[in-house]
């Protein structure tokens, strides 16, 4: 009884916690200097064949560039800028972008 | 001479002017998206295999990244099951179409 007690106090907690509390908005910002020389600033791209990041789920650009990094998606400039990138590094910037005004879903 | 330089400069300012998506046409590409709607267009869908994440945004994005994403599907140097499938089956064409729709939605800044 108590174990199971134990158990729905965990689930509770698991609920309870916000879905992007891994990702820190202003750090993911003062970390996006680097990416705006391409993506631009606050991710939108100006030049074609760099995507715009703004908008973007920050559930897909995290995986994007966990991707690039493990070498699994293979771009040499996108490989090179993820090599010093920490996993809380990554969740940071994508929920930076993530937040930004930018993509949609109209159409 | 003259003439030729001149020629010469025109080709050049016109290409230049030119809209660089000018290969597709997003109101043919609007008639292809049926491949693409059951996954893009639904709001909260998210990939199943291998990983789960949300399906990325299409609206707005740059023709020629679509292009060139679609572009790595298809060649194998992208490797999501799905894209790799559907990107395998679109010609240059359907691609450049499917692209100049998706990024004519833009509403975000200009920038």
């Amino acid at each position: 009884m108590k174990k199971t007690m134990f158990i729905l106090a965990a689930v509770a907690l698991g609920f309870s916690l916000p879905v992007h509390a891994k990702g820190d908005y202003e750090a993911g910002k003062a970390k996006s200097a680097t990416c705006a020389g391409c993506h631009g600033e606050d991710g939108v791209s100006s030049i074609p064949s760099f995507p715009k990041l703004a908008g973007q789920h920050s559930d897909y650009l995290y995986h994007a560039l966990k991707d690039y990094k493990s070498g699994k998606r293979k771009n040499p400039i996108m490989a090179g800028q993820v090599e010093s990138l920490s996993d809380a590094d990554m969740h940071d910037l994508a929920t930076y972008f993530s937040k930004q005004k930018g993509l949609n879903r109209k159409y | 001479m003259k003439t030729t330089t001149m020629m010469l400069c025109a080709s050049v300012l016109m290409a230049l002017t030119m809209p660089a998506q000018a290969a597709g046409d997003p109101k043919a590409g609007q008639l292809k998206t049926s491949m693409c709607a059951g996954c893009h267009g639904l709001s909260g869908w998210r990939t199943a295999y291998p990983t789960v994440y949300n399906v990325p945004k299409l609206g707005g994005q740059h023709a020629d990244y679509i292009v060139a994403a679609l572009h790595a599907y298809k060649n194998g140097e992208r490797s999501h099951p799905s894209m790799v499938g559907i990107a395998g089956s679109l010609t240059e064409q359907d691609m450049e179409d499917l692209a100049a729709y998706y990024a004519s939605s833009y509403s975000g800044p200009a920038k």
